[in-house]
């Protein structure tokens, strides 16, 4: 059981436990929605959620390291919006919908 | 700037729950992509209050102006009214699928709580020149790394391109 | 941020005042345009209501109250609502980061029995210390104004007016962006007190690892960066969706594209968003290219304050951030002039040429401009004589 003195003095363990908190919506969006589109939006979701934890661990261990790590991962979630958008606008243009069902008959 | 106090940190909790909660609940992905976009201003906020001021503005750039404008767009495009069947089917596997997510949230706290070095005596707080620090790092001792990430975005943008490529258009040749 | 009553006050009433003073240029800017464009088609203009029509804008703004409120009825009501309001925030935000005069210094001094420590007001609604990257986040956001109205209204036109706004605003920040790098290595700094304060004195640069000086010119960015100046302005018109740029409303193809549907003050609430994306633009153009609030051999903070040397430090202060925000403006109003001038000037693009113009001419050229930017830098700075 936290205390209250551990609910008022706002450390690290706050913020890495918003951050587990946002991740694991991000990890129930993947699973459960159908459309692409928003499957993309909830993988996004999971990397903000790490972000977020890097600039934590950065703030509190007065390091930077972490916030270099964010530079990266923000470009990879771009680049990984880049693709996934292009793929999805391929399984629009075949089936007219944006089901992750389509996903497995895109060969050749 | 330190972190937040108590109450301007658990008010920017509950509004980050909330509109993540709404991105993965929302059966239009319009209200989705939407809700998505307040999470990241919201998270930029939060940067800004870590003393990532720089990140933050990079994330509102980024994020907010770029990458969540192309999902925006790319879903008017195809002009996507409210789901019908948003989710999976099944109950039992659905249930599974929120509680396995509940574990790892769950697992993942239980593991934080032990985390010791949350002393707000070690922050970044007096250091005010964090964005020349930062460029210095990221030019000299990430410099490989920074390379690489240049060549994949060029590979990604040939890749979507190439994927994505239509026949005639404005720009066709005959 | 403000320790004690008075300063948070101050700083309180600085932001609403700010964003008010802003929002009343509104207005005004519309009679510029609206007599400026007469002017430059050989017509007369509104000239009815008032000395030289200049009441025109009160009876415009009675008659945009007393419109019909209409929404489509098969739109999305929240999100057609909604997207007026987004229009205004970006360009209030950036607005208010900007510095728009010196900042003022208040002595200490006694009030209702008690000591008020001496203060230091910046002339601007809040200091960030990364201004330059939270200006271009901000208003970066302004495209969501225009994809949440093309898809609250549910009407092809307007859709079609939001995708091409969004399309040409992705675009063209890149060309933004990395036009404003070469100023930037320049001034070695995103703050813009910091950028304005490097300006202020004669033109002064190293030569070769030697400072050289001429003393009759002004060290302002534009003579630094031409190039960068010029990509930076044509950039802003694109980002503020204007003539020869306005590809998201152009009325021959798309009625009126994304505010189609709009009307009243829900139309106007657009208008003053688009006018206030004129007005930071025309403000960083004066702030990174054209000194911001001081002109070199007249116009220091020094010779200002010299003007005012028999008041008290306080006032002295007051005055001379007074009479340096009169210059700031008057900046920023040219910069505005210009960017009617062009309106109504040159045609508009076709939308594959501004695409062509945006990636294939202002990219490269951009690019061109920040590698040789930072190697003349690098080779002007460094001392060659070895001592």
């Amino acid at each position: 059981m936290p205390s209250i003195e551990s609910l008022n003095q706002i450390g690290l363990n706050h913020y890495l436990a918003l951050s587990a908190i946002i991740f694991s919506f991000g990890m129930i969006g993947v699973l459960m929605r159908k459309n692409v589109i928003v499957m993309l939006m909830s993988i996004e979701l999971m990397l903000n959620a790490v972000n977020l934890s890097f600039i934590a661990f950065s703030n509190f261990t007065a390091n930077l390291n972490g916030q270099i790590m964010v530079f990266f991962v923000m470009t990879i979630a771009a680049a990984e919006a880049g693709v996934g958008l292009a793929i999805a606008v391929m399984i629009y243009k075949k089936f007219k919908e944006i089901n992750i069902r389509y996903f497995e008959q895109l060969r050749g | 700037m330190m972190s937040l106090g108590p109450a301007m940190f658990y008010v920017f909790a509950a509004i980050l729950v909330f509109f993540a909660l709404s991105v993965i609940m929302s059966p239009n992905p319009v209200h989705s992509a939407l809700y998505l976009v307040l999470t990241m201003i919201s998270l930029a906020g939060v940067y800004f209050h870590l003393n990532a001021q720089f990140i933050a503005g990079v994330q509102l750039i980024v994020y907010a102006g770029a990458v969540m404008v192309l999902f925006v767009m790319v879903i008017m495009l195809f002009d996507i009214k409210q789901e019908l069947r948003a989710f999976t089917k099944g109950l039992i596997s659905g249930a599974l699928k929120v509680a396995s997510a509940a574990f790892v949230a769950g697992y993942l706290i239980g593991t934080f709580k032990d985390v010791s070095v949350g002393s707000q005596s070690a922050s970044l707080a007096g250091n005010t020149d964090i964005t020349k620090e930062l460029a210095l790092m990221l030019y000299s001792k990430y410099v490989l790394a920074f390379e690489v990430l240049g060549l994949l975005l060029l590979v990604v943008a040939v890749g979507a391109v190439a994927v994505s490529r239509v026949k005639g258009g404005t720009h066709a040749k005959h | 941020m403000g320790s004690d009553i008075f300063e948070v006050s101050v700083n309180f009433l600085k932001m609403i005042v700010i964003f008010l003073m802003m929002v009343q240029l509104v207005p005004l800017l519309v009679w510029v345009e609206r007599r400026g464009s007469a002017f430059i088609q050989n017509r007369l203009g509104p000239n009815r209501v008032g000395p030289l029509g200049l009441m025109q804008l009160l009876a415009d703004a009675v008659k945009f109250l007393t419109k019909e409120e209409f929404v489509p009825a098969k739109g999305y009501r929240f999100l057609f609502y909604t997207a007026p309001v987004i229009a205004l925030i970006p360009a209030a935000l950036a607005f208010g980061a900007i510095p728009l005069s010196a900042p003022i210094r208040v002595e200490a001094f006694e009030w209702l029995g008690r000591n008020w420590g001496p203060y230091t007001f910046a002339f601007q609604s809040y200091e960030i210390g990364i201004g330059i990257v939270f200006v271009l986040g901000a208003s970066s956001l302004a495209a969501y104004a225009l994809l949440l109205a093309g898809y609250g209204s549910n009407n092809k036109y307007s859709l079609f007016g939001a995708l091409r706004a969004s399309a040409q605003t992705i675009s063209y920040e890149l060309a933004l962006g990395l036009s404003l790098v070469g100023v930037l290595l320049l001034f070695n700094s995103f703050q813009f007190s910091e950028i304005v304060a490097q300006q202020a004195g004669p033109m002064s640069f190293q030569f070769l690892g030697k400072q050289v000086t001429v003393p009759f010119l002004p060290n302002w960015g534009f003579f630094y960066q031409p190039l960068g100046a010029v990509l930076l302005f044509t950039a802003f018109f694109a980002e503020s969706n204007r003539l020869p740029f306005d590809l998201p409303e152009a009325e021959g193809e798309l009625v009126a594209g994304y505010h189609t549907e709009y009307g009243g003050f829900k139309m106007n609430m657009f208008y003053i968003g688009e006018y206030g994306h004129m007005m930071v633009a025309s403000a960083l153009m004066t702030t990174f290219y054209f000194g911001g609030y001081t002109i070199y051999p007249w116009l220091t903070q020094e010779s200002v304050s010299s003007w005012f040397s028999q008041f008290t430090p306080t006032q002295a202060s007051l005055l001379t951030a007074l009479v340096l925000h009169l210059v700031f403006m008057a900046k920023v109003l040219l910069f505005l002039w210009i960017f009617v001038w062009v309106r109504w000037t040159l045609p508009r693009f076709r939308y594959d040429q501004l695409m062509d113009l945006g990636w294939k001419t202002m990219l490269p050229w951009a690019l061109g401009n920040t590698i040789v930017t930072a190697i003349v830098i690098l080779i002007m700075r460094t001392n060659w004589s070895g001592q």
